[in-house]
């Protein structure tokens, strides 16, 4: 597991994108952690010590495993980072079904007008 | 688990579990470039509720629920997210609009 600053950890995620198209998933998982083990939260606790909680990212492809995490104040200009990434790279999702379906039931109507044309002549 | 597959319902039910226990819940996207898919799956190690799709209109309501987590994980499980749900309801409806013109 590396830790990486959110830059690299974005550049690194786009290369497991393109390393993935021909075969293999990526997973991206995102977690409410403090970064501290049990026992120094627990040691926080009892000294009253506010314990501070980032939102720990990490992602794999399988093979190479990588993570970075964002606070309050940073978390707003990762993530849209992380959206532009996300739509340039999911570019194998189907678009707009809806359409099609619009298109074949429009196909459907018309092949069934002319259908109905020719019966009433 | 079975996968849940209304969208809402994954989003309400997945903002409840991770409120309901924000130091053990996690939030997974899986995208499989070569089959076209994406699943997400939002669990506490007791329940998980998965959500799978192939669709690239899902993938932006992705964007929505990741920005929600981002924001619960990352202020704290009780953050306002009227400001991120309100922001992007600002968005959508613009989108729309533009959407319709075109058609």
């Amino acid at each position: 597991m590396v830790n990486l600053q959110p830059d690299p950890f974005l550049n690194e995620l786009t290369g497991m994108f393109e390393r993935t198209t021909e075969t293999g998933s990526v997973w991206v998982t995102l977690k409410r952690s403090s970064l501290k083990s049990k026992v120094q939260r627990n040691k926080m606790t009892t000294a009253g010590e506010p314990i501070e909680y980032r939102c720990l990212i990490r992602a794999t492809d399988g093979k190479k495993k990588i993570s970075t995490s964002v606070g309050a104040k940073d978390h707003q200009r990762f993530q849209a980072s992380y959206a532009t990434i996300l739509k340039a790279h999911m570019t194998a999702l189907k678009k707009r079904e809806r359409k099609d379906k619009k298109k074949a039931a429009e196909g459907l109507k018309k092949v069934g007008g002319e259908n109905k044309k020719p019966k009433r002549v | 688990m079975v996968y849940i597959t209304s969208w809402d319902e994954f989003v309400d039910r997945s903002v409840q579990l991770f409120r309901a226990d924000p130091d053990s819940s996690r939030y997974v996207m899986k995208y499989r470039h070569s089959d076209g898919k994406l699943v997400l799956k939002v669990t506490d190690n007791k329940e998980c509720l998965k959500f799978k799709t192939d669709q690239a209109q899902d993938a932006k309501k992705m964007e929505k629920l990741n920005n929600i987590f981002f924001a619960l994980m990352a202020r704290g499980p009780d953050a306002d997210l009227s400001e991120v749900t309100g922001k992007e309801q600002m968005e959508a409806q613009p989108a729309k609009k533009g959407r319709g013109r075109k058609q």
